[in-house]
């Protein structure tokens, strides 16, 4: 080889070596994590798929595109259609909005990489889980029995059966012919396998279904769950009983006096009992009505009340009204025979000194004045 | 007005000393005290009759007998209290050296009683009034009964017309004591204080436990 042909091909190596590193190789890449928001996506769930790749080289590499396929989750953004370099080092982190829109199961979208100047391409497939088990709701305390206008307690108690974290967890009443305080009770976070408490005062008025809603946030997605109590009417086993005993009926001038005690044979305190005689009884005074007050169960209190009839009468009602701790009103009667007590006698009008007996007794009283007058007159 | 028991009223002084003149007589004074009695039997029916009516369907019977001896006692009672009265009387009298026959003593103190003849119609009319009110209910059972005449009497001390009728009989009380005044002046030759006396301390002491008993009621 003649010097100036060995000198050019030295010269053009040089020149080489200065001008044009060469690319590190594809394997030097690696993707280093994939993570998604949420961790599991249920059906039909938007989630947010990161992929993060690392160059592992000495040298940088030349990346054309980025992009995601799959199906079962697919991608909704758009591919990376032109990402250029990664040096040697440094990481990069791509992010692909993607959906659920197949079934429950582990899903495996491909993330690939196209290099440039034909350096072929990485595939990595990226696990998802799908899994569409929503959260669970169960009514923990009740009354046993619902009555109308009276106040139950209702506790609800959530649970996170989910792999992952549900946030924004609220229960929210629904339906028509209640009031409820409060109108929506928030829980929050639940991790999971973790559960939360929320407890209403429902005040039905009307016999109906209450949908208990909960409601919670996977990710960005908003998914609820129904809770259907059905509030039916019945008797309360613990409520107050106020029981009548002991009566004594006396007659007494224009009217009845019935004495006896008052018992609450409930479970529950009765609040501002009243005992008052109905009809056909007419309360009169001093005891038109007996306020016994509040009776704690097991409680006994004598009473008192006042009365007259039109004499036909043989029995009255003994009307009993008492609250419950929710101020709601109750009432029942107990009948009171009259048998044993002779009918009274009609106060007069004149205020209980006949006018037809005042005036015999005056003229009795003239006469006999007169009499012992004209005797000692006489003599 | 000079003669007859019209005279004993309102002339008892000149009537007592007319008899004075007789033998002492009880037949007028029986007849005062019987029909005295009989307005008491009249009364004690009324009442018996009601309590009657609380007694149980086949006790009824059982109550007649009750009325039969309301009306006995009532009778009996008459000439029981002409007679008690009169040797009450005439020992009080004695205090006062009084001078007289049992007997005149009784008659003249049966002529005293013509008052209550008069009380005792009136009490006798109300004492029909205040029952005749009164609807009375039957006891269901036999120890019933004593409920329902406790409740029954203390309706019938309630009523204003039993103080009424009280009142009526302390006036023609008080009336009799006038006569009886009289009476004890001449039957046991009393001065008129001493005849007043005589009569007013009993009399008095058995007014004021009738008006206890009355205020009691008010």
């Amino acid at each position: 080889m003649r010097p100036i042909y060995l000198a050019i091909i030295t010269l053009l190596c040089a020149v080489l070596a200065v001008a044009g590193p060469a690319s590190a190789a594809p394997a030097d890449l690696t993707v280093t994590s994939s993570s998604l928001d949420p961790a599991v996506l249920m059906k039909g769930d938007t989630g947010m798929l990161t992929v993060t790749i690392q160059n592992n080289g000495a040298e940088p590499v030349a990346i054309r595109s980025a992009r995601l396929h799959g199906s079962g989750v697919v991608p909704l953004s758009d591919p990376y259609p032109s990402v250029g370099e990664i040096g040697a080092g440094n990481t990069k982190t791509f992010t692909f909005t993607v959906r659920a829109d197949g079934g429950e199961g582990t899903f495996y979208p491909t993330f690939v990489l196209d290099f440039r100047d034909g350096g072929g391409n990485l595939r990595y497939p990226v696990p998802i889980q799908v899994e569409d088990t929503p959260l669970s709701a169960s009514v923990i305390r009740k009354p046993d029995a619902f009555a109308e206008s009276r106040t139950a307690d209702i506790t609800i108690r959530v649970g996170n059966p989910r792999p992952n974290n549900a946030s924004g967890v609220q229960v929210v009443p629904l339906g028509s012919g209640f009031t409820v305080t409060p109108t929506s009770g928030f829980i929050g976070a639940l991790a999971p396998d973790a559960s939360g408490t929320v407890t209403f005062n429902l005040t039905p008025t009307a016999e109906t279904d209450v949908t208990f809603q909960v409601v919670w946030r996977n990710g960005i997605n908003t998914h609820t769950t129904d809770l259907v109590l059905p509030v039916a009417f019945g008797e309360d086993k613990k409520k107050a009983d106020p029981i009548i005993t002991n009566v004594e009926v006396m007659s007494e001038s224009g009217g009845y006096r019935v004495v006896g005690d008052i018992m609450n044979a409930g479970l529950e305190s009765a609040r501002s009992v009243l005992v008052t005689p109905g009809q056909p009884a007419t309360p009169i005074d001093p005891f038109r009505v007996y306020v016994v007050g509040t009776l704690d169960p097991d409680d006994i209190s004598s009473f008192e009340v006042t009365f007259k009839t039109d004499g036909t009468v043989t029995e009255i009602p003994l009307v009993i009204e008492y609250r419950d701790d929710d101020g709601n009103r109750y009432t029942s009667t107990r009948m009171v025979g009259l048998g044993s007590a002779p009918a009274p006698i009609d106060e007069r009008e004149d205020g209980g000194f006949p006018l037809v007996g005042a005036i015999v007794v005056v003229l009795v009283a003239l006469g006999v004045a007169g009499a012992i007058y004209h005797s000692w007159r006489r003599a | 007005m000079d003669t007859g028991l019209i005279r004993v009223l309102l002339d008892p002084g000149h009537f007592f000393e007319a008899r004075m003149q007789d033998e002492p007589s009880l037949k007028v004074p029986a007849l005062i005290a019987l029909v005295i009695g009989i307005t008491g039997a009249i009364t004690g029916a009324i009442s018996a009759n009601a309590m009657i009516a609380a007694f149980p369907g086949d006790m009824q019977a059982l109550g007649s007998i009750g009325v039969a001896f309301a009306v006995v006692g009532g009778v009996i009672g008459g000439f029981f209290t002409w007679i008690a009265v009169g040797i009450v009387f005439h020992i009080v009298s004695m205090l006062f050296v009084g001078e007289g026959t049992l007997k005149r003593t009784l008659e003249f103190t049966g002529y005293g009683f013509l008052p209550q003849v008069f009380g005792g119609i009136i009490g006798a009319i109300f004492s029909y009034q205040i029952f005749s009110n009164l609807p009375i209910m039957t006891a269901s059972r036999p120890e019933d009964i004593a409920v329902v005449i406790e409740s029954l009497t203390d309706a019938v001390l309630a009523d204003p017309l039993t103080k009424i009728i009280g009142i009526v009989s302390i006036l023609f009380l008080i009336w009799s004591a006038n006569i009886w005044i009289f009476g004890m002046r001449y039957a046991r030759n009393l001065s008129t204080r001493n005849a007043a006396l005589t009569v007013g301390i009993p009399v008095g002491f058995y007014i004021l436990y009738m008006l206890i008993t009355l205020a009691g009621w008010l």
